[in-house]
Parts: C-alpha cells; sequence; structure tokens
C-alpha cells in the first residue's frame, strides 16, 4: 500500500514522537509513504474563521497534489483529517469551487475532487484489519486497560466525516483489543479535549481536559491513547493543568495511536519517542514488560 | 410476553432535590413492542406502574422539543426514539434528564439559565426606530437572502445542543450552541439593523469559547447545525471588527501565522494570540514542555512551493473578498 503522507504541523515539531512512531508501524506492515514537501498546514479550525475561502484553496492544493500522484492522504492527527475533509466537501459549493479555481488556476493546479483522506486509525482498522494486525503483535498489552479517545473532528460531523457512528463508535476500541489492551468505554471518549480555547481561555480548557481524562481515571483506564496530537497536547502536555482545574492528581499517561501498535509490534520505547511526553509512561511500560527507560 | 413484543428494562434516573439525599435509578420492565417510543413507553409507566415518576412533554410529535432526555447517554427527544434499536444495542435503557442544567425533580430541569442565554442574545428583529415600516407595507426578502438562514428557524428550543454542550458544562459564560445559532439567523436577516453591534457584544460574550467540537450538530433532532452557524459568526465578526478578542486574534494570527513558512510556527501564534504579556504569563507551562519538546520554540523548515502558498493569500486574503 502506498500513501501521500500528511504529517501535519505538530508531527513535525513538537509531537514530532508521532512521526517516528508512524515511520516505525507503517514500514513494520509494509505501507509505503510517500512524501510531499510541498503540503502546507490544514488551518486546523481556526484560520477558516479568519477566512474559509483562503483556507479551502490551501487545502484544495494539498488534496490536488496527492491526486496528481495517484494517491490517497494519509493523517495521523484528527483535526488535520477533519480540515481535509471538509475542504473536499466545501470545494463542492459552486460558489466556493469558482473563487478557489480563480485563485488555483494560474498557478497551474486543477483538482477533479478524488482525493479520500484517510487517518491512521482508519487505514489500520479498515484497509490493514484488525486480523493483519493481530497476527504482527509478538508484545501483547495485557492487562493494560487504555481509554480511547477519539478526537473531535475524526468523527464529526458524523454525516460529513462518513466514518463510524459519532456517539458509539468502535473502531479504536477494536484496534486496542487486537493488541491485547482492554479498552474501557467511558462517555468522555467521544468528547471535547479542551484544546481549542486553550488560548483563548485556559482554565475552561484545562476544566474540559481534567474532565475527560478523570472520567477515564475513574472507569479504570491505566492509559489513554488518542489519534490527534492536539489532544494529545490537551491530555498529556497540559495534565498538570488539568490536574489543577479538577483538585487532585491524574497521573494518566497518553499516548499516540502508532505508539500503541507499535509497542505490540515490539519496538522499543526510545523508536517510539516515549521519553518525549510530558506524564511519565514509565508506569504502563512496566505492566506490558516494555521497560522502564521511556520517560525518567 | 405478548406475540411481537420485547422485554424492555427501563433505569430511570430518579431524584428529589427537596427529599432524597442522592438521585438513584429505579427499574422498570414492560412488555413493549419495539418501534414504542421512549415518551410512550415512560408515560405508561407513569399511567399503570408508578404516578409519581415527573417528566416533561407535550405534543408527542417532535415539534415542541419538551421531551429531550438522555437516552443511554444520548441527547434525544424521547417522543421520536423507538425502544428497539436501543435494547438491541444495549439490553436496557438508561433515561436521564438533560445535562448542563440542575434536576428539579427527576427527568424535570431547570431552564431558567438556557432561556436566560437565549434572551441575551436579542432573538427578534431590531429595526430602526427612526425609520419605521409605513402602515401596512411589507418588509420582503429574497430566496437568495432566506436561503442563509434556511436551518436555523427549525429549532424547536429543545435543548439538546446546550446539554451535550462541553464548554456549557465548564464554563457559564458560553451562551450555549441553540442561541448562538439564533443570533446567526438574526445577524444574516436582511431586515435586522443590529447585526454590527450584534457581533460587537458577542465577541466579548462567548463567542470565541465555542471549541468547534460539533457535539451540538450531532445531537440536535432538527439538523440546526449550530456549531457550522457559529464558525460562520466567528469569520463574520473577524470580517467586521478584526482582532479583537484572544479568539479573533488567534484565528487572524493563525491564518497569517501559515503564509510565513507553509507551517505553523508554534511560539510565534502564542505571541500572536496572547501578546507578549501573555506569553511571559505562559512562560512557566511552555518551558516545562520545551524541556521534552524543544522542537517547542523552533521555527518550522519552510515548505516547498511557497511561491504558490503566498500567490493564493495575494488572491483571496484581500480585504474585499471578506464575506
Amino acid at each position: 500500500m502506498r500513501l501521500a503522507y500528511y504529517p501535519g504541523c505538530v508531527a513535525q515539531a513538537s509531537g514530532k514522537e508521532l512521526d517516528m512512531a508512524t515511520r516505525w508501524v507503517c514500514r513494520s506492515l509494509g505501507v509505503e509513504l510517500v512524501e510531499f514537501p510541498k503540503f502546507s498546514c490544514c488551518g486546523s479550525g481556526f484560520s477558516d474563521e479568519a477566512n474559509e475561502v483562503l483556507t479551502v484553496a490551501l487545502n484544495v492544493r494539498n488534496l490536488a497534489l496527492a491526486e496528481g500522484a495517484g494517491l490517497d492522504l494519509l493523517t495521523v492527527c484528527s483535526t488535520c483529517t477533519g480540515m481535509l475533509t471538509l475542504a473536499n466537501l466545501r470545494y463542492q459549493d459552486p460558489k466556493v469551487k469558482a473563487r478557489v479555481d480563480a485563485a488555483l488556476a494560474p498557478l497551474g493546479i486543477q483538482y477533479r475532487g478524488t482525493t479520500k483522506v484517510k487517518h491512521l486509525l482508519r487505514v489500520l482498522t479498515e484497509d490493514i484489519g484488525v486480523e493483519k494486525i493481530r497476527a504482527k503483535v509478538v508484545r501483547p498489552l495485557g492487562g493494560l486497560k487504555i481509554g480511547a479517545f477519539y478526537g473531535c473532528h475524526l468523527l464529526r460531523p458524523a454525516d460529513e466525516l462518513n466514518w463510524e457512528s459519532a456517539e458509539e463508535p468502535h473502531a479504536f476500541e477494536d484496534l486496542l483489543s487486537a493488541v491485547g489492551a482492554t479498552p474501557v468505554y467511558y462517555r468522555g471518549r467521544v468528547m471535547c479535549c479542551g484544546f481549542p480555547i486553550q488560548f483563548v481561555k485556559p482554565d475552561t480548557a484545562s476544566r474540559i481536559a481534567g474532565r475527560q481524562i478523570d472520567d477515564a481515571k475513574v472507569h479504570g483506564a491505566d492509559a489513554m491513547a488518542t489519534p490527534c496530537p492536539l489532544c494529545h497536547l490537551s491530555l498529556d502536555a497540559y495534565q498538570n493543568q488539568a490536574e489543577k482545574a479538577v483538585g487532585h492528581s491524574l497521573d494518566m499517561p497518553v499516548f499516540h495511536v502508532p505508539q500503541v501498535v507499535g509497542l505490540a509490534f515490539g519496538a522499543s520505547p526510545e523508536e517510539l519517542g516515549l521519553g518525549r511526553h510530558l506524564v511519565s509512561t514509565a508506569p504502563a511500560l512496566a505492566k506490558v514488560g516494555a521497560g522502564a527507560r521511556a520517560s525518567p | 410476553m405478548t406475540e411481537g413484543t420485547v422485554k424492555a428494562t427501563f433505569d430511570i434516573y430518579r431524584y428529589d432535590p427537596g427529599h432524597d439525599r442522592a438521585p438513584r435509578y429505579q427499574r422498570y420492565t414492560l412488555d413493549l413492542a419495539p418501534h414504542t417510543p421512549v415518551l410512550t413507553a415512560l408515560l405508561k409507566i407513569r399511567a399503570e406502574i408508578d404516578p409519581s415518576l415527573a417528566l416533561r412533554y407535550s405534543c408527542r410529535s417532535a415539534i415542541c422539543g419538551s421531551c429531550a432526555m438522555q437516552v443511554n447517554s444520548k441527547s434525544r427527544l424521547a417522543c421520536e426514539t423507538q425502544i428497539g434499536p436501543e435494547l438491541a444495542r444495549d439490553g436496557r435503557i438508561v433515561i436521564e434528564p438533560m445535562r448542563n442544567q440542575s434536576v428539579l425533580r427527576d427527568l424535570v430541569v431547570e431552564q431558567e439559565p438556557f432561556w436566560r442565554n437565549y434572551d441575551k442574545v436579542q432573538p427578534h428583529l431590531i429595526l430602526d426606530p427612526r425609520h419605521p415600516m409605513p402602515e401596512g407595507s411589507e418588509n420582503p426578502m429574497t430566496p437568495e437572502e432566506v436561503e442563509r438562514f434556511r436551518e436555523t428557524p427549525r429549532c424547536i428550543a429543545c435543548a439538546a445542543c446546550f446539554s451535550a454542550c462541553p464548554a456549557v458544562e465548564a464554563d457559564p459564560a458560553f451562551p450555549g450552541p441553540m442561541a448562538l445559532a439564533k443570533l446567526y439567523r438574526f445577524v444574516v436577516d436582511p431586515r435586522d439593523q443590529g447585526h454590527q453591534d450584534r457581533l460587537a457584544r458577542i465577541q466579548t460574550e462567548g463567542l470565541w469559547l465555542c471549541l468547534r467540537c460539533h457535539l451540538c450538530t450531532e445531537a440536535c433532532p432538527k439538523d440546526v447545525r449550530p456549531s457550522e452557524r457559529i464558525r460562520d459568526l466567528k469569520e463574520m465578526a473577524v470580517a467586521v471588527q478584526g482582532g479583537t478578542e484572544h479568539g479573533s486574534k488567534h484565528a487572524i494570527g493563525f491564518k497569517d501565522n501559515i503564509r510565513d513558512r507553509g507551517l505553523l510556527n508554534e511560539m510565534k501564534l502564542v505571541r500572536q494570540t496572547s501578546g507578549v504579556v501573555g506569553v511571559l504569563e505562559q512562560l512557566p507551562q511552555g518551558m516545562r514542555i520545551v524541556r521534552k519538546r524543544p522542537e517547542l520554540i523552533r521555527k518550522p523548515h519552510r515548505i516547498e512551493g511557497m511561491d504558490e502558498v503566498e500567490k493564493i493569500y495575494e488572491a483571496l486574503d484581500r480585504p474585499e473578498e471578506k464575506p
């Protein structure tokens, strides 16, 4: 399988461990990642609030690059997935299309609208399939209770994302079961992480993050896992703020999706960048016999 | 069990704040046809088993919006939710009151905060008193003008969106999806003369607390799609007023940020949104993160084809191009 790899901004910068783990897992599954050095930022749901047509045009340029190579687009971020998928749909609006085309035509960019946007989680569970994943497991994550945290833009709006039930998804939990972990079901798994208002009203953002982490904890999770590096920032890098908001410690390690799969496939914590997390993953790693060298 | 019926187990939230020390769940089991609406089942329970069960309802036809409640943790109108699929999936039906509103008794919640937020957006046409409409005259709109708010008048004020909203849950300053969708409806109404003031006010009264999580759009039984209209409001507020609040500064800053290198410069965005004071406030947290993730303070690389990105900005980011 060959896919146009769209890592997004965070996985190329402060969330580099997501990129490391994605490459490791794709290599081990024989998925070829084709690089596009011309890909630009998706806008993250912010730039369209300042100028939607501009944001759609930038994303149509991204989609056209993949289309030109005859490849579907692989994302590793719920928000990138949402923005690129919505750009595909907004581009079907004749008024939007006319303005976007007028801006792109002088650059020789044409888009026929054929690029499919697929998140890694969807590729793993739909295209590769949990059975093939299960067959490759050498280090089952037995005993580890993981709360999946989907991230809004992978699920909603459901009629536009056109994937799982937005209220009762199960692909992520199926994947967790396939690698030997025990999925934890809790209300927060489909809720918001609070990150979009981290810089607008930090206290409110932390209350929202704290609520979801606490919900996972109350339901018995040893760790959480997320397909979105922005959720990861909110749940991991800002977990100390979330602890202040809920008034008690949370100590919740948060994995990226390919880190969970990579661990089960035998990758070392170093190869998956687990030492880069703010909340130590060591207790969770100890439970699956993956050593405790990752996060001091 | 009668033919064509299923054994339906209901676990219903019961709470009388004046008398009960804590809420409890009471179990009722009935034989019902799978297509029975949840509301019909609840009324049967109240009529035949337990007359003390308190709930709100009226039209039984998904028009009045009174019977919104949580059915197996999802915001639903009880009158249009059949028991069959719920039982097939979960084996039982858990009925709880709406969230984000305090419980008066059982399934009946206090609606005052919901309506107060609604009133705050002035949900009516604001006309200029200096130019009263002549007696007997009309103020028609074109089909295109009406099309701009095609979805919003469908709202039946059931509060399903208010119940589902994490911003409402976390911050009383957020007016909620329904109030903002209603505000949108008047902002784009060509007959309304208050839209500049409306946009200016809402920027400081909670607009930018929307998380764009789309939980409201999923919860809405009438497909009003509040999250999408809130996004439209934000873009209009930016067009009219520019960056006056952290939220609008963040949106504009993000858009301008990508123009530099094609990828997001995370550190620069903090400065664009929060200014120097904000950067200083966030310094301790930033340093904490940088220790593990040094890339946070590095500029991203410049993507290839920046000339194309720049030309797209030149074509579409001119003031006259804005909505």
